[in-house]
């Protein structure tokens, strides 16, 4: 039964006002303060090595060298721009069979009601609790063993497979509301047809979130691509970034701005995704 | 979401890879380097070298390999810093493909029982006697070599000459007392005496300390030598060095990077040869070099002996091939020894007689270096291992940060070296 | 799975888990096979890139293995003990335990009071959104560097120092000294910054999906907005999510490594290590695959332990 709220009108517009200012107060300065490392980034790259290393410090460089990121793009030693296609590739890859097969299993976790569901759930976490800086030696070795070294499929596929994922939406479709499932097996779907017409579109907001998440997670990644890619044209950003963290020759400046500008493509992404992680239900809720 | 079924979903995603694969990177993969020739009758060998920052180094191996007639060789230029290259080679010897010809600081103990390294006296022993003792002792394990060096690394205490006649400080520093004490003398509010890392100097001096004391860590005849009141009072020395107000507590770089001293944030530092000719062109004539002080009169300096090492795979399908490479790289051809460690940073060849013809060492500065090299030089078995320095850096951390009593730290050190120790001896 | 994880008093009773506890008795192989094609890929692909170097794993925390990785004798339980003997290894258990006490609560009501910041905020929602989940685009051994470098050296100029400076204090060595140990400081808060939009974005998402009905139904019932609809509506509906949130929280806390190890670099790591840095230095540094497998399956059990514990607490999860 739907009726009209009447609500009275707001009695004390000062406490009211108050709060709000209080309220955008705290999320300004917060903001702020979560934008301090960025701006950090940023100044570092476009100031020289001395500026960087200086004990004289400053918080804005005499200058702006914005010919470092030039400098980025031409470094013959450094193949930057070809990384980040490669980790472009490898992200959007693993995000695509990373959602997807966790979604589904997710799902199939969350609603089916197989005897064995729970079992098969905690085996699932599981995985989540070995630590994989230890067994990636063991993953390694059956990766080298298939052939599969310094291969697209080597890179991508031992990424595909997430307890994080599948465990964060398994969560989301068990708060799912049953009566849209319910109507939809009124009309006749079952379980696969619920799914792709029902549960999915309507939760474009947690599976927004979780493929920006899934891609940071991928794009950032180091130490598979760093194992696996066995020369440079299976280097992912982060491998080329990595070039000038050496032992000799100090290259912070390139560093930063290199930095910077790999995070750029996941901040495109994520301004792109995100009005679908608020938007949650296409057809939203209870009607009637 | 498409409404469209998940099977062809999936069947486009496996085409789309295997397209992808077609193209790209495995393409790529499959011959890097070089126009794919007709060298069928030539061996192929991989050859690993971990990053080296200076300019022109990577030219340079690829030059090498190129000249190289007997065998078609792939360079493959690893980057990362630390513990990273090390990391991907130990993991790459376990699989499928390991590379056939690479370096690593030293060959481990466990590498060698487990049949993963080729030994390599027959390349070397013809010259064994034109390598300093100390650059063989780690590679030498059950009295077989297992690599071959192609560069040593040095560090000592570079100082400005200037500050230490405007400080009345008349000569080198022959004790750690000295040190100290200069360090004091030379520190006010904008510049600070000496500088030795971020950590308290205990990455930087962990071994020279023990070594400046007159005392080994782990003998040849594997017995743990280290536990005794001078090396505690070593240790002890640098706790009072972090007390004494001269250190440098912090920079924005570690020890091995120049930047501090060419900036004049301190009047020493530690750091190595490499960063030589970098100073030079920051500073000019106003720097001197020493080696780190003995402990007292009665022990000589130290300074630190390092560098990188030719390995062979035992898994290579071209052993021989490999062997012939290495030996024409580090044996046998002077320009490209010299070239390597002098033309793109500064490193002492490995082999006595060429650092001896090689211009650039034999004067000045650099020539000191390499005597301190020769007369200071210190080096650990290969039985001492990863888990025994950890041991070590921690108590070092206690003696100096928590004040704990020296020699009972030693000990329980000592006692975890030697479980460690016998392991690797079973 | 529909059925209720715990006996305990349920917040959210229904009469439809008894029934549908009684549908799942009848299993049927129908059941099975549905269930099966939606779980199998992910299924199929644990099993080769999990499983398989778990067992592996396992088999090589039993045996000796130095520098290889196939077990070359027998060693018992000799590798559990050493660790469990060694004081370097125990320490680093027991400070990170102490660390999950406090991280975990920290992030999680911290993630939880963003999203509800933001959530609620009339207008720059998507400003706000954006400019707190930022950071996590940012990787852990980068933010680690600015951390380091830039915001908490121990020269004058730091960041951090700087500001001291202005309250005319003197520099703090920020990682470097144990006396106090303020690299807590500098560890916290990098992994905050990283950590909490990811959450905050979980959490927004969650409360996204609890139905406006309810909270309008709660209204003309008399509820008053604020910490009546909070503690009443919003905090059971989101439990699923909460759930998940806390315990992916632990196995983070258990698992830190990168920027510890970029931050206490060099002698500093005498000072603090994880559990994490300490087994990395012993199977990828010494190379004794047999002790650091059996390190990561105490790690395991350590963090199944608390699993278990969250699980017996507060379940795993009910359906609605």
């Amino acid at each position: 039964m739907s009726t009209s709220v009447v609500r009275p009108a707001p009695r004390v517009t000062l406490k009211k006002a108050l709060l709000t200012t209080l309220h955008y107060g705290v999320l300004i300065v917060l903001a702020l303060l979560f934008l301090l490392p960025f701006y950090l980034i940023v100044r570092n790259g476009l100031a020289t090595e001395q500026e960087i290393t200086s004990p004289n410090w400053t918080f804005f460089p005499s200058a702006l060298h914005f010919e470092n990121i030039g400098e980025l793009f031409s470094d013959s030693e450094v193949p930057f721009s070809d990384g980040m296609v490669n980790s472009a590739l490898i992200a959007f890859l693993q995000t695509v069979g990373q959602i997807l097969i966790s979604l589904l299993a997710g799902y199939g976790l969350a609603r089916v009601p197989y005897r064995y569901a729970n079992q098969v759930f905690y085996t699932i976490l599981l995985t989540l609790m070995i630590p994989s800086a230890v067994i990636y030696v063991p993953t390694y070795v059956v990766v080298s063993y298939l052939g599969w070294l310094s291969t697209l499929q080597g890179l991508v596929v031992p990424g595909i497979f997430s307890g994080f994922t599948t465990f964060l939406f398994r969560q989301f479709f068990l708060s799912f509301p049953r009566e849209l499932e319910e109507a939809g097996r009124v009309d006749g779907l079952g379980y696969w047809g619920t799914f792709w017409r029902i549960v999915v579109p309507n939760s474009y907001g947690i599976i927004a979130a979780l493929s920006v998440i899934t891609f940071i997670q991928s794009w950032n990644a180091f130490l598979w691509p760093f194992v696996v890619g066995q020369d440079r044209t299976a280097w992912t950003v982060q491998v080329v970034l990595s070039n000038f963290l050496n032992a000799q020759v100090l290259n912070l400046h390139e560093l930063f701005i290199g930095a910077a500008v790999a995070i750029l493509p996941l901040m495109v992404l994520f301004f792109l995704l995100q009005r679908y992680i608020v938007e949650g239900y296409k057809q939203s809720g209870l009607k009637g | 979401m498409a409404h469209g079924s998940t099977q062809s979903r999936r069947h486009f995603l496996r085409y789309s890879a295997s397209l992808a694969l077609s193209g790209g990177l495995l393409a790529a993969c499959a011959g890097t380097g070089g126009g794919g020739g007709s060298n069928s009758d030539l061996p192929a060998l991989t050859h690993w070298y971990h990053q080296y920052g200076e300019k022109g180094t990577h030219e340079a191996v690829q030059r090498y390999a190129k000249q190289y007639t007997k065998a078609k060789v792939t360079v493959n230029w690893v980057p990362g810093t630390g513990n990273e290259y090390p990391d991907k080679v130990r993991t790459s010897l376990l699989g499928s493909n390991p590379p056939d010809v690479f370096e690593l600081p030293n060959p481990t103990v466990d590498q060698v029982k487990a049949g993963l390294v080729v030994p390599l006296d027959d390349i070397i022993s013809p010259v064994l006697n034109d390598f300093n003792e100390n650059a063989l002792k780690p590679l030498r394990i059950n009295g077989k070599i297992y690599a071959i060096k192609m560069l040593n690394d040095m560090s000592m205490v570079y100082y400005r000459k200037g500050l230490f006649q405007k400080a009345g400080i008349e000569k080198e520093p022959q004790t750690i007392d000295e040190l100290i004490s200069a360090a004091k003398k030379l520190s006010n509010k904008d510049m600070k005496g000496l500088y030795i890392g971020s950590d308290g100097g205990i990455d930087a001096l962990l071994y020279i300390l023990g070594w400046a004391a007159g005392s080994e860590f782990l003998t040849e005849d594997n017995k743990i030598t280290f536990v005794n009141e001078r090396v505690a009072g070593a240790y002890e020395k640098l706790r009072e060095l972090n007390a004494s107000g001269g250190l440098l507590p912090d920079a924005p770089v570690f020890w091995w990077s120049s930047e501090p001293f060419k900036q004049g944030m301190c009047a020493m530092q530690w750091c190595g040869l490499w960063a030589m000719p970098e100073i030079q062109a920051a500073l000019g004539d106003d720097f001197g070099v020493f080696p780190f002080p003995a402990l007292d009169a009665q022990s000589k300096p130290a300074v630190g002996f390092g560098g990188w090492a030719e390995m062979i795979s035992a898994k290579s399908k071209h052993i021989d091939a490999a062997k012939e490479y290495v030996k024409w790289l580090w044996i046998d051809n002077t320009d490209i020894q010299i070239d390597w460690n002098v033309g793109y940073g500064f490193h002492v060849p490995p082999r006595k007689s060429i650092a001896a013809k090689t211009d650039k060492l034999t004067k000045g500065l650099a020539a000191k270096a390499v005597e301190f090299l020769n007369a200071y030089g210190h080096s650990n078995t290969p039985y001492w291992d990863n888990a025994m320095q950890l041991a070590l850096t921690d108590a070092v951390s206690n003696i100096v940060k928590h004040n704990a009593d020296a020699m009972s730290e030693l000990k329980k050190a000592a006692d975890k070296c030697d479980k460690e120790l016998q392991k690797l001896l079973s | 799975m529909s059925s209720p994880e715990t006996p305990a008093a349920a917040l959210m009773p229904s009469i439809g888990e008894r029934e549908s506890a009684r549908r799942v008795r009848r299993s049927s192989i129908k059941t099975t096979l549905i269930f099966w094609s939606f779980v199998a890929p992910l299924m199929l692909g644990l099993i080769l890139f999990f499983f398989v170097p778990i067992i592996w794993s396992i088999v090589l925390s039993f045996s000796e293995a130095r520098a290889v990785i196939l077990p070359t004798g027998f060693a018992g339980l000799r590798n559990y003990r050493d660790l469990l003997q060694d004081q370097q290894f125990t320490s680093s258990l027991l400070t990170f335990t102490i660390f999950a006490f406090f991280i975990v609560p920290t992030t999680f009501l911290c993630a939880l009071g963003l999203a509800l910041l933001v959530n609620s905020a009339k207008f720059a929602q998507g400003f706000f959104r954006s400019v707190f989940f930022l950071p996590t685009a940012c990787s852990y051994v980068l933010a680690s560097i600015v951390w380091k470098m830039s915001i908490f050296n121990g020269t004058r100029y730091g960041l951090a120092n700087a500001i001291l400076h202005l309250f005319n204090l003197d520099p703090v060595q920020w990682i470097s000294s144990p006396n106090p140990p303020w690299y807590w400081l500098v560890l916290v808060t990098v992994r905050l910054w990283l950590q909490l939009g990811m959450y905050m974005i979980i959490f927004i998402a969650g409360l996204q999906e609890i139905p406006r009905e309810l909270y309008e139904a709660a209204l003309v019932d008399g509820a008053k907005r604020g910490w009546q609809t909070f503690w009443y509506i919003t905090v059971p509906q989101l439990r699923n999510t909460s759930i998940a949130i806390l315990l992916l929280n632990i196995i983070a806390a258990y698992q830190a490594f990168d920027e510890f190890w970029n931050i206490m670099s060099g002698g500093n790591q005498s000072l603090l290590r994880t559990p994490l840095m300490y087994l990395y230095n012993v199977a990828l540094g010494s190379q004794d695959y047999g002790l650091g497998s059996a390190g990561a399956m105490i790690l395991t059990i350590i963090i199944i332990f608390f699993t278990l514990l969250q699980g017996r607490l507060l379940g795993f999860g009910r359906s609605n």
